[in-house]
Formats: structure tokens, sequence, C-alpha cells
């Protein structure tokens, strides 16, 4: 009984150990030097760019405690809308009704969702000096009235195609929709979990069709597309033809570029929201926004996301609150 | 004065105990209520006959119609239940009339490391061997056409995850059939196969079937493991090879994610009590039949 009462009360200590670290407020201490605890919930697609971009910021701001969790954007939208964490990482757009809940919300990054194929498709040259159109995505992805790759290039022969999408609610596969013009859920398709899942079913089955985000369709050391994982051109213009102003996947960097230029279309490029519940007000928390949207583009880029462009930044600057300085005496 | 001490003690264990007690006894009760209270919103809209009868999945049009994941779930869950039971069945009996007591004690380890093995390991298994077999060789046997992602590879990787769990209760059921009256079967000239079958089978008929029972409730559930392979394409099933969407996996895949829209989460929270509600009317079939089985003995 004694070890009980010694186990209930090392628990109730414990408890309210932890409500004083949450009791304790985000500010500058005398010298100035930030200290606080910020809570970050969200986007699996987005979490090893903001750990990124905490592991930075706590480098220059060392008392500044970070908790980042990934869970989905939902839940992410969820505990920020329920006060629960500081900072939501959404990565897909922000719906009205969640607007209409008081969701604040700043653009910070660009990622892109690929159309993928397998590399051993007989018809792998074919696709990839044609490319394929919107139109022909809305037949494999919505109509399925294509039931082999032969179809798209007048050639001769049957290599049956088989669609894969993700099973899971997600910000790239709502993107992709987006592309199509529709939602998640009108996507036809295998349905696999998780990005991991879609690409590996891709690089093992000859005949797959797929979508991926860039970090999961490029090898991020190398910056080529993973072995076995290819990405279907986009034919833009419809002219039947990959031309030189619609080639750039032989790379990462390459890709990006054209990301952030716009010449790659968006939808599929989407844009990546840090989120709170109306304006935030932790000084930490905003201190860290303001960090990002400066320093912390630096390292978009090699973490594999697309920076967005100058213009944006202003404008997403614009929305913060104003910095929050220490009062020094 | 040391009495009174002995009987506040006393006092407060049993206060202790019968804490504990309610706390088991109200979990349930807690989880529904939770259940219903979160799913109100949903049924409150579209109406339960709606909800539970209608194929139409437009969630972001506001139509849930639960049918063909309940379908799903049933399709699979009576598959795993068919092809585990011969299995687990003929096993139990070769492990407990046939088998060595050496062959015992090297089995046991075997089924507790089966039943430790964490269910997504089964999945990522059933990914890579069972996904391929079934598309390649079983389909083409039947003449069908299929990627191998299918309601028959859920049934199959259920099935295989069910193995210890029914496996174990099985044993123990016909452990405590007396060897007097399997014996005295022998003495009379029966063979062992019509001993087993009409002595220690009807003896524990009750047991097999809460065996069988409780592996139902749990392979309803069975969450990740079935996700990973059965195709996740709403719609109903029409052969063993068509992909198919079960309940869990329908919660599994869009909780985190739609969180935040409330109708939708709503509509998950129904799936969810749903599932309860299966489990819980299982459960009370599976007892109710060993009742009535062992009041007939």
């Amino acid at each position: 009984m004694k070890r009980l009462i010694l186990f209930f009360g090392l628990f109730a200590l414990l408890l309210s150990q932890q409500s004083c670290i949450d009791g304790r407020k985000s500010g500058f201490d005398e010298d100035g030097n930030l200290y606080g605890r910020i809570s970050i919930s969200g986007a699996w697609a987005m979490y090893p760019l903001v750990v990124r971009w905490a592991e930075e910021f706590r480098k220059e701001h060392p008392d500044v405690r970070i908790d980042i969790s990934a869970g989905g954007a939902g839940k992410g939208m969820a505990d920020a809308l329920g006060n629960m964490v500081d900072i939501a990482m959404v990565s897909r757009e922000i719906t009205a009704v969640e607007q209409e809940r008081g969701a604040w919300f700043i653009a910070v990054a660009k990622d892109a969702v690929l159309p993928t194929f397998n590399t051993n498709n007989p018809l792998r040259d074919k696709i990839l000096t044609h490319g394929l159109q919107k139109m022909h995505f809305q037949q494999i992805f919505l109509d399925g009235d294509r039931q082999n790759w032969e179809s798209f290039f007048d050639v001769s022969g049957d290599t049956k195609m088989t669609v894969y999408t993700r099973s899971n609610a997600c910000g790239a596969a709502e993107t992709w929709a987006k592309y199509l013009g529709v939602s998640q859920e009108d996507i036809r398709g295998i349905g696999m979990f998780g990005d991991p899942g879609l690409a590996d079913v891709v690089k093992n089955d000859r005949s797959g069709v797929g979508y991926n985000n860039i970090a999961f369709a490029y090898d991020i050391n190398t910056r080529k597309p993973f072995e076995n994982l290819g990405i279907i051109p986009i034919d833009i213009n419809e002219s039947g033809v990959i031309d030189p102003e619609e080639r750039f996947y032989n790379d990462l960097d390459q890709l990006t570029e054209a990301i952030s230029q716009g010449r790659y279309p968006s939808p599929p490029a989407r844009n990546l929201y840090l989120v709170s519940n109306g304006h935030p007000e932790n000084i930490a928390a905003i201190v860290f926004l303001h960090w990002i949207l400066e320093k912390g583009q630096k390292f978009v880029k090699e973490a594999g996301y697309v920076m967005i462009r100058d213009e944006g930044i202003a404008a997403q600057k614009e929305k913060l609150p104003a910095l929050p300085r220490p009062k020094l005496n | 004065m040391y009495v009174t001490l002995r009987k506040i003690k006393d006092r407060f264990s049993n206060a202790w105990i019968s804490a504990a007690q309610f706390f088991v006894f109200a979990l349930p009760v807690a989880i529904f209520i939770s259940l219903f209270y979160k799913s109100f919103l949903v049924m409150q809209t579209s109406g339960i006959g709606d909800l539970l009868f209608s194929s139409v999945w437009r969630p972001m049009a506001g139509q849930f119609g639960f049918y063909p994941f309940i379908i799903s779930s049933l399709w699979i869950t009576f598959l795993g239940l068919v092809i585990t039971a011969p299995v687990c069945l003929l096993s139990a009996i070769y492990l407990t009339y046939y088998g060595s007591n050496k062959l015992s004690g090297i089995m046991q380890p075997v089924i507790d490391i089966l039943a430790g093995i964490p269910s997504v390991i089964y999945g990522v298994w059933g990914v890579l061997i069972i996904v391929p077999f079934t598309g390649r060789y079983l389909a083409p046997l039947f003449g069908y056409e299929s990627t191998g992602f299918s309601i028959l590879a859920g049934g199959i990787v259920l099935a295989i995850m069910l193995i210890p769990f029914i496996l174990n209760i099985l044993i123990e059921v016909f452990r405590t059939v007396p060897a007097e009256q399997f014996e005295a079967s022998l003495s009379l000239g029966a063979t062992k196969w019509d001993s087993i079958k009409n002595v220690v089978i009807r003896r524990s008929f009750p047991g097999i079937v809460s065996a069988f029972g409780l592996g139902l409730s749990r392979a309803f559930g069975e969450t990740i493991a079935v996700l990973m392979v059965v195709g996740n394409v709403v719609g109903i099933p029409e052969n063993l090879f068509d992909p198919g969407y079960p309940l869990p996996a329908l919660i599994a895949n869009n909780y985190g994610e739609m969180l935040s829209i409330p109708m939708f989460d709503s509509a998950l929270m129904f799936a969810a009590l749903i599932l309860f509600v299966v489990v819980v009317i299982f459960n009370m079939l599976s007892r109710g039949l060993i009742i009535y089985l062992e009041k007939r003995q």
C-alpha cells in the first residue's frame, strides 16, 4: 500500500511538473534572450522540413523548446483550432469550414505532386519523349477507360495499366485530385497507405502508375528519381511531345527551379501552410514564423522542398504580427 | 488499536477493489456513450437507415453510405474465419491427442511467438508474399484478373493472424475434457477418430463456439494488416479477387487528416460505433449460444 501511495504521489508530482512547463510563458528574459515553448503538430509531408527549421532556429535561440509531432494535416488543424498546439502544419488548401472556425495561416514553402511510373515499363522511352496530358491523367485516374499503356502512343501491344492511389486522406492525393478537377474521393485505383507505400508498389509493378510527393520520388542525396521509379513528364502545352521547356525532371534542382518559376503547373504543385487559431500569440512562435520566412528559406531547397518566390514571401510577412523585440533597459 | 487499523486497511482495500471493478465495467459503457455522442451529428443529418444501407460514399458532398464498408468487413471476417477454422481445429486436436509431449513443448512457444508478432509485420509480409501470390497464381487459376490487393488477400492474412489466438483457446478447451471419458470411449472399441468426434468435440462444443466467437470479434476489428493488403477501393466487391475497404481501414485512413472537418469526423465516429455494436452483437450471440449448448448438455 505504501508503494502504491508513493507511486501515485510521484505521478501527481510529474503531472504538476508538466503543467508548470506548460504554464511558463514565452518572451524575452532580462538579457534579451528568447525563451519559451512552441508546440507543432500536423502533416507528415512537412515534418522533415519543420524539424530542420526547428534545429536551425534553436542554434540561435537555445532556450526555446520546440515540440513537433506528425499525425496528419487534419489532426494538426484540429489540435491548433482546439488550442492544443501553437502551430499546425497543413499540406493542403485550408477549407472554408476551417477558415470559418478561425484558422489563420501563412504559406511557408511549396511542394509538388508528381505522376510516377515504373522505369521497366516497355514503353518507357515513349512515355519520356511524349509525356501525358492532363486529359490523359483524367482518363487514367477518373474514368478508367484506358486499359493499356499503348493506347496513348498509337502503338500496338497490350501492356496493362494498373492505377494506384493513396488510401489515406492526405494532402498529396487532394492536390493531385485538384489538378484533375475533382476531390480525393473521386480518384480511382488501388489504395496504398502512405507516400512510401505508393512509391514502393509502383517501383515493383511494371504496369503501375501513381503519384508521389517530391521527397518520395527523388533521392535527396543523389538528386535523381529513385531506382525503378520514373516521373511521367506532363505535356503542358499539349503538343504531343515534351518540348525543351517542359523537360526538367532529370534532377531535383532543375525540377524545384521549374516549380518555383511556375513552369510546373500548380496544382499539382502546392503550398505548404503553417496555421494557428487566430493570430499567433505565443511570442516565441511569432519569432519562429518570422525566422522561417527569412533565414529559414535557405534550408528549404536542401530539404527537397521548393521556395516561395520573393513577392510571395512579402505577402506572407504582411499577415504576420510584427516581430516582437526584447525590451532592453 | 491494532484491530481498528486492520479494519481500516480492510475497508480501504475493499473500496479499492470495487473501484477497479467498476472502472472495468464502466469502460465499454463510456466508449459507447462517447462514440454515440460524437456520431450524433451525422446520424441526425443523414438518418441511420441511409448511413447503413446507402452505397454512395462522397464525404465532400456530405453523402456517407457505409454499406460497401460493412459488406467488405463482413466478407473479410467471414473468409478469415472459414480459412482459419479447419486449420485451428485440426491442429488443436493433433497437439492434444496425437502429438508427443515434446512436440507440444516446441509448439507452445511457436504459437506464443506468432501471437506476439505486431500486426503491421503481418501486413508487410502480406504485401510481399500473399498479395503477389493471390494476384499471380490464385486469380488466374479461377479465371480472374487481379492485382492481388483483394478481399481474399485480406482474408488470408487475417486467417493467419487468427491462428495463434484461436488455437491457444482450443488447446485449453480440449485439455478440459476428462481423459476418463475419452478412454472409456476407446475401451468400448471406438477408434481414436470416433472418440475425438463423438466425445471430445461434442463435449467441448460450447468451448469451440466461444473460441470462434472471440476470434470473430477480433477479426472484425483488425486494422492495419488488413488495410495494407486489401486495396482500399470503395465499392461492393463482386468476387473474392476484387479489392475491398473494411470499416477499420476507413477510420485509420482518414482519422488523422479529417479530424478538423466536423461532419467527416462524426461519420468516422459512426464507423467506429458500427464496429463497436457489431462486436458486442458477436459477443452476445456466441455467449448466448454457449449458454444454450451447455444447458442442452
